[in-house]
């Protein structure tokens, strides 16, 4: 009867995926079923975690029973939940998604196998880091994912993913390095590396060179202009499900790690937090004029990653340093957003190129065959990165504006006008073709307009317009074990 | 200011600039990693001199020895001749100057002010040792304290190797360097005794510097020499043995990770009876995975998957 509440969630959720990726890699010829079955039991692991976290507040593993700062703690708070479940169920439809995309008639055998150990490998690294509570840990699990994403890069083959892939590892190993160096600065000053630690910190000059070199990795990783060079190229080029994991979930990490660093380590002023808003704003223009610039339909959904990752930190500055205990939830409901709507568009994205055998913006609407579905799905997912109601990506810029209104910082407000304006311009491009029946008139023929490999997209871009009508509850929900505040 | 290994120290320290500023500066590629090499081993050096043994064996081991050979490897793979040096504007270079000294010069203020003898986790790890069931801290914080780390570190390298083997896909194989008779002979008289180094640089580790990642390296060397002098080929058939080989230290290691939790103990809590010999089967397994893997990443491609895909069709 007791047997279920005490099974250790947190340990099940890192060690699931990471079973999975050991058995997929030794045993390729089942891989895609032992992978899927790993992420199903991953996605009920969290699910139970969820439950808990629910019911009892934040839940703590002493692994080795030692305790922090001698050991190492995992934590799930409300954040670190709500991520892993944004990863768990983007996750699980990205890799029904990836049964299709690499059928035996589409990818060859070697695509096909290893898609799978290194996609759990990216999953036992993304939950670790969402349930760190450690600066080194968090270092290693940064490695992981590093390795594994650089890996899911070049999963295609083809000379340009294999560069871009190399572009890709360098800004990555760098990110990391300088996030060592940080850590490194961190123990010389403080003699123990956990977060409980660093809350409570008095401010010291190794703390500020120790977050700025911090920040400075992690801005490398999670791309934000202009440290975002290495991004299009990545992602435009890796196979579509690849694609919507790495631009809807390996970026993320890095802006959650952000988040908690800047809450919890003393920090300088008020000029950080503006230069971060200033250089999501950057991000915001430069990339939205990028998209709109864009030849391919993938580049495009590329550039727009790197829009919204702008947005996140516009919201993360949306009212200056006094308004930062608030500012994250915005910033976490919009990596949400993104996370859930951008999987949805690669995904789309990947299906219509599949079906119409190119990208080509310009092109797509004179193409005979019409992947209707796949379309559609495309546009729902945009109505949530514009962020029209009742989209989670609607509540997201709502809950954004209206801090930066309260605070009377009208510049950030104006900016996100400005960015929604954008990408309602960069994406009508691709809208407007799929509109237009004119221009070539063929009978449909065999094709259906729909196949079964459409589900996923869609499920996943219906939840990222309809979680928006939630949006109350998840940020209740975030809230749980008081991430910022109380000592963990 | 009477200590002769004062000198030393401040040579040794100015040796390393020197060499790290060499390597960039030059421009013949075979050159730049034979410096990098003597870089390493001086680095090694230093680390011995900071009292810090362990990671002296691994930077010898691993980021000298190990990572030479890739480079060297990866040079003899690399035919194309090196693009021209673009000539960098005068004002560049002395704009990144300064903004790297400004940078260097905060992390230098910043590390001035550090606490000189910061007590760190010394303490508690001392205070845990008898807990441990090893003798040696270094094991100890390694294999007992931060276990789930080193199992993410070698996570890390089952990452790496799978990644290997998706980037060198449709490269065109390069033929192996030629080794002589004499290159074989050697072979023959040195592998025992690296196999002997290797297997006691990891039984050692339990009570002095050494252990799984030092023993994997060494004995990584053994694949390489198999490897160069062709006494072993790497075969198709031999792919699921390796993949073995890849994943026994991350399973052996989780495995016993989760399995010690039960009667209410916690995942990664050895039982205290058993925790020396849990710990020693863990780095026995993970040092096979090290050792494998390193020689794999070294191959640098799975063998000859193209043909035999086809067979299958």
């Amino acid at each position: 009867m007791n047997d279920l509440p005490t099974l250790d969630w947190p340990t099940a959720v890192v060690f699931a995926p990471l079973a999975g990726a050991i058995l997929a890699f030794a045993w390729p010829r089942r891989a895609a079923g032992i992978g899927l079955a790993s992420v199903l039991l991953t996605t009920a692991a969290v699910a139970a975690l969820a439950l808990r976290v629910l019911a009892e507040g934040a839940v703590v593993t002493r692994l080795g029973n030692w305790g922090a700062p001698l050991g190492i703690d995992l934590r799930a708070d409300g954040l670190s939940t709500l991520l892993l479940a944004m990863t768990a169920g983007v996750g699980l439809f990205v890799s029904l998604g990836a049964l299709d995309s690499y059928a035996p008639a589409r990818a060859d055998e070697r695509t096909r196998r290893y898609f799978w150990p290194l996609w759990l490998l990216l999953l036992t690294g993304l939950n670790g880091a969402f349930l760190s509570t450690d600066v080194f840990n968090l270092y290693v699990m940064l490695e992981v994912i590093a390795l594994a994403a650089v890996g899911l890069t070049v999963l295609g083959g083809g000379r340009e993913a294999v560069r871009a892939g190399l572009e890709y590892m360098y800004a990555s190993i760098l990110g990391a390095l300088l996030f060592l160096m940080g850590v490194g600065f961190v123990y010389l000053e403080l003699g123990r590396l956990d977060f409980a630690g660093l809350i409570a910190a008095e401010p010291a000059p190794a703390l500020t060179a120790a977050l700025a070199l911090m920040i400075a990795g992690l801005l490398l990783k999670t791309a934000l202009f202009p440290l975002h060079f290495w991004l299009p190229g990545a992602h435009a080029n890796a196979t579509a499900p690849a694609s919507a994991l790495l631009s809807g979930l390996v970026v993320k990490v890095s802006l959650y790690i952000f988040l908690r660093l800047t809450q919890y380590m003393p920090l300088p002023d008020e000029l950080l937090v503006t230069l971060m808003g200033t250089l999501g704003a950057g991000a915001i223009l430069w990339g939205g004029i990028q998209a709109l610039r864009a030849e391919r339909l993938k580049l495009l959904v590329a550039w727009s990653t790197v829009v919204q990752i702008g947005l996140i930190f516009v919201a993360f500055a949306r009212a200056g340093q006094v308004g930062l205990a608030e500012s994250w939830k915005a910033a976490a409901l919009l990596i949400l957003a993104h996370a859930v709507a951008k999987a949805a568009m690669f995904l789309s994205a990947g299906r219509i190129k599949d079906e119409v055998g190119h990208d080509r913006i310009q092109d797509l609407d004179r193409s005979p065959i019409r992947p209707t579905l796949a379309q559609f799905t495309f546009a729902l997912a945009a109505i949530s990165l514009i962020g029209l109601p009742p989209s989670l990506g609607f509540a997201g810029k709502w809950v954004l504006m209206e801090g930066a209104m309260a605070a009377g910082y009208w510049h950030w407000v104006g900016i996100t006008m400005i960015g929604t304006l954008l990408s309602v311009a960069y994406f009508s491009r691709v809208l407007a073709g799929f509109l237009r029946f004119d221009r070539l008139r063929t009978p449909v023929a065999e094709h259906q307009g729909w196949a079964l490999a459409d589900t996923a997209p869609l499920v996943l871009a219906l939840a990222a317009l309809s979680l928006g009508l939630v949006a109350a509850p998840i940020l209740a929900f975030m809230e749980i074990g008081y991430p910022f505040g109380a000592t963990p | 200011m009477t200590d002769p290994l004062l000198i030393f120290d401040v040579i040794l320290g100015l040796a390393i600039v020197a060499l790290a500023v060499a390597v960039l500066a030059m421009h013949d590629r075979f050159a730049m990693i034979v410096l990098f090499i003597v870089f390493g081993l001086l680095s090694a050096l230093a680390w011995v001199r900071l009292s810090a043994p362990d990671v002296a064996l691994a930077e010898a081991a691993i980021g000298t020895g190990l990572t030479g050979a890739l480079l060297l490897t990866t040079l003899h793979h690399i035919r194309a001749t090196p693009p021209a040096p673009v000539p960098v504007p005068a004002g560049a270079i002395i704009a990144n100057l300064g903004l790297c000294g400004l940078i260097f010069g905060g992390l230098v203020v910043a590390f001035l002010s550090t606490p000189l003898q910061a007590p760190g986790l010394a303490l508690p790890v001392a205070q845990n040792m008898e807990a441990s069931g090893v003798a040696h801290p270094v094991t100890a914080v390694l294999l007992n304290f931060r276990a789930y780390d080193t199992l993410m570190e070698v996570v890390v390298l089952l990452a790496a190797i799978v990644a290997v083997w998706m980037v060198e896909r449709g490269t065109a194989q390069a033929p192996s360097p030629v080794m002589g008779e004499i290159y074989r002979g050697f072979a023959r008289l040195a592998l025992p005794a690296i196999v002997i180094i290797g297997t006691y640089l990891l039984w050692v580790g339990a009570y002095a510097p050494g252990g799984a990642f030092q023993g994997g390296a060494v004995l990584a060397a053994v694949g390489l020499l198999l490897l160069l002098s062709r006494l072993y080929r790497p075969q198709p058939a031999h792919r699921p043995l390796a993949r073995l080989g890849f994943v026994l230290g991350t399973a052996v290691f989780a495995g016993i990770a989760l399995l010690v939790a039960s009667g209410g103990r916690v995942p990664f809590e050895y039982p205290a009876a058993h925790a020396k010999t849990l710990i020693l089967l863990i780095e026995g397994m993970v040092t096979i995975s090290i050792a494998v893997t390193l020689a794999a990443l070294f191959h640098g491609r799975e063998p000859e998957y193209a043909s035999v895909s086809e067979n299958h069709k």
